[in-house]
């Protein structure tokens, strides 16, 4: 469902460019689970705003269904966001002074559902993640590992085919973190394709493929040790 | 609907975020705004056409009528009885009126202590031509004298107690007057008829006499009077109908375009009359101007409001950049809010939205606090500039564009901001 040709992206300030990404070819199946590691500064997170359509690139194409991404318009583009990705970010950016129930809603708003219809999709993804309790308390309120999973939640609600996921248990401790892939790993199997930025490399191990990206290139050869990055 | 009420809802909760530096904004755009809102009330009022139906049609004639050799004379602001009686013979105006005010003492008998009163001495034309309210009784049927008084609504009140004195006797400087009318309220604003004196800004007058009884009664301008001749102006009831004592302001109603040529002619006419009678040596100057230009004709447009006009309009320049200003650092605090809505699928039209809800609170607050400035503003004006108070009162439509200006300014105070924030790069703010 994703095909990356040749794509490139370079970032130009004043003083340097920097070429983020060089000659990319990708193809991303529909159902997979694929884990995306690489040093720090390789290019993991550039490629995975470009795979959301959050940042646009100079070269090459980018096909998502079948559908070049660039000669989109704005509101085809949120659209295109709003209903088939969903994010997760390390950060878990949630809005602090939103409920948990607000803060789940916000892409099913934009989306223009019925009043009805959101509340069924919130209460299934506050179901799924397992916070159903919580649903009026303030993200402050909750633990780091509970905040992602609300992330989690608020990135599924709109039933998205994709999951971009960029480190998201990078902020949590083992137990969390376990819980947080356990939870993706259920989201996939029931046939949200799923893209994931780790430096764990069990997380690695336990997707069902691994994607390296060294100095903004993909790279087959194991040059990189993520337990060796992870102790650096 | 309920979509743009979750809107206002976003923005409420975003300013409870951050209450202080909104409320500072809210009040620097506030007192911007309240400030010009009362120079401009002032502004307004003093430039509206009192008869927007009629004003075109009304005409203040002057002419240059000197016994004596004058070049570069203009012609005096008032004229004289004599003049008026030339003038008066032409029937091209559909309604003409001589007239000066003068200062005089009213009681209702003689155990009552007098109280002041302005009087308008004037011609029965006079209620017609400027659209002036009767409550009771009727006007003078013609111009001759007469033991006959009108009298204001607030007159009649202060001496009788009630409205309707129409048969009741006074006492006008002791001497006996029949009331025939009672105005109701009426307040010309600006007062143009009474620009020449610079009069235009201050209060109705009080009584009305006919001319002739005020020349009969000898009761001097209290304005403006000229002579040209050696008539003593303290003399008026023998001396001021021959003489060239001038001192009446003089209005004619001309209908048409033709009417007004016509007139001119008439005038110009008259001003060689009086040269080949040898009254008149100088070359004629004419002027007949329009009642919408007399106060500028007169120079007499308050150039203290002018200035404070001006100096009002730049400190609302100043609050807004400041407000906008602050409103920009709000909203760049804010920035990351609006990559994540970009990453959860709003599109810039829904950004947009979001922002009109903003802007639709900011307005609502700050018209409040504008309208609160606005009328302590005028009522410090009107403290400093007492002569000005007439001019203080809004209107609907100078109300309805104060506020689209309230409105605007809440636009552009977070229309800069907000697109500043929505079109920042989408994604630098989520990274980390
Ligand atoms: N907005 C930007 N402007 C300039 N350089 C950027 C920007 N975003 C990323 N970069 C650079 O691009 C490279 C890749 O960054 P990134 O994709 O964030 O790496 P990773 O997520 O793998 O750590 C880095 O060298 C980074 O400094
Ligand atoms: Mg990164």
């Amino acid at each position: 469902m994703i095909t990356l040709t040749n794509l490139s992206k370079i970032f130009r300030t004043e003083l340097i460019e920097t070429h983020a990404l060089r000659d990319i070819n990708l193809q991303v199946n529909e159902g997979e689970f694929a884990a995306l590691t690489g040093p720090s500064g390789s290019g993991k997170s550039t490629l995975l705003n470009i795979l959301g359509t959050l940042e646009n690139f100079d070269a090459g194409d980018y096909l998502l269904d079948g559908i070049s991404v660039k000669g989109l318009s704005d509101a085809a583009l949120s659209k295109l966001r709003n209903e088939k990705i969903g994010f997760i970010f390390q950060s878990f950016n949630l809005i602090k002074d939103f409920s948990i129930y607000d803060n789940i809603e916000l892409p099913l708003r934009y989306r223009g559902l019925k009043a009805s219809e959101r509340k069924q999709r919130i209460e299934h993804a506050l179901e799924l993640v397992g916070l159903h309790a919580r649903r009026d308390y303030l993200p402050g309120q909750l633990s780091g590992g509970q905040q992602q999973r609300v992330a989690i939640a608020r990135a599924i609600a709109g039933q998205p085919r994709i999951l971009l996921a960029d480190e998201p248990t990078g902020n949590l401790d083992s137990l969390m973190a376990r819980q947080v892939m356990e939870l993706l790993e259920q989201i996939n199997q029931q046939g949200c394709t799923i893209l994931m930025v780790t430096h764990d490399p069990d997380q690695a191990r336990r997707a069902g493929r691994h994607i390296q990206i060294i100095d903004g290139q993909l790279s087959d050869a194991v040059l990189y040790d993520p337990l060796a990055a992870q102790s650096a | 609907m309920e979509q743009f009420i979750y809107y206002l809802k976003v923005s409420f909760v975003s300013i409870k975020r951050a209450p202080l530096p909104y409320a500072l904004t809210i009040f620097i755009l506030s007192v911007g705004l309240g400030i010009f809102f009362a120079n401009a009330t002032f502004y307004y009022q003093l430039n509206s056409d009192p008869l927007p139906h009629k004003s075109s049609k009304l005409f203040f004639p002057m002419m240059l009528l000197a016994p004596y050799e004058c070049t570069d004379c203009k012609p005096p602001a008032v004229l004289s009885y004599s003049n008026i009686e030339k003038l008066s013979q032409s029937d091209i105006p559909s309604a003409k009126t001589a007239m000066y005010s003068a200062d005089g003492y009213l009681r209702k008998n003689a155990e009552q202590t007098p109280m002041p009163v302005n009087i308008r001495i004037t011609q029965r034309d006079f209620f017609s031509m400027f659209d002036v309210p009767l409550l009771h009784g009727s006007v003078w049927p013609d111009n001759s004298a007469r033991l006959e008084i009108i009298l204001s609504k607030a007159t009649a009140e202060k001496l009788f107690g009630r409205t309707d004195a129409v048969g009741e006797k006074l006492l006008l400087d002791d001497r006996h007057l029949t009331v025939t009318a009672v105005l109701d309220d009426w307040q010309m604003l600006p007062r143009l008829y009474d620009a020449n004196n610079r009069n235009h800004l201050s209060p109705a007058d009080d009584i009305y006499l006919p001319l002739e009884t005020g020349y009969d009664m000898n009761y001097l301008s209290n304005t403006q009077s000229q002579t040209f001749d050696d008539t003593d102006y303290r003399k008026l009831s023998t001396q001021g109908r021959t003489g060239a004592l001038n001192q009446l302001q003089y209005w004619v109603q001309l209908d048409t375009p033709t009417a007004q040529q016509a007139y001119k002619q008439f005038m110009a006419n008259l001003a060689q009359d009086e040269k080949v009678a040898g009254r008149h040596p100088s070359e004629p100057n004419n002027q007949l101007v329009a009642m919408r230009n007399i106060v500028n004709y007169f120079g007499g447009e308050s150039s203290d409001i002018k200035a404070f006009a001006l100096v009002t309009l730049l400190f609302l320049l100043v609050c807004l950049f400041n407000a906008s200003h602050l409103s920009l650092n709000r909203y760049l605090g804010n920035q990351y809010e609006f990559s994540l809505r970009r990453a959860l699928g709003a599109s810039r039209g829904q950004l947009q939205l979001q922002m009109l809800a903003d802007v639709l609170l900011m307005a609502v607050f700050t018209i409040a606090g504008a309208l609160l400035t606005g009328y302590a503003g005028i009522k410090l004006m009107n403290h400093l500039l007492p002569r000005n108070s007439l001019f203080s009162s809004w209107d609907l439509p100078l109300l309805l564009s104060l506020l689209a200006v309230a409105f605007i300014c809440s636009y552009l105070v977070t229309l800069y901001p907000s697109l500043r924030a929505s079109f920042g790069t989408l994604n630098q703010q989520l990274k980390e």
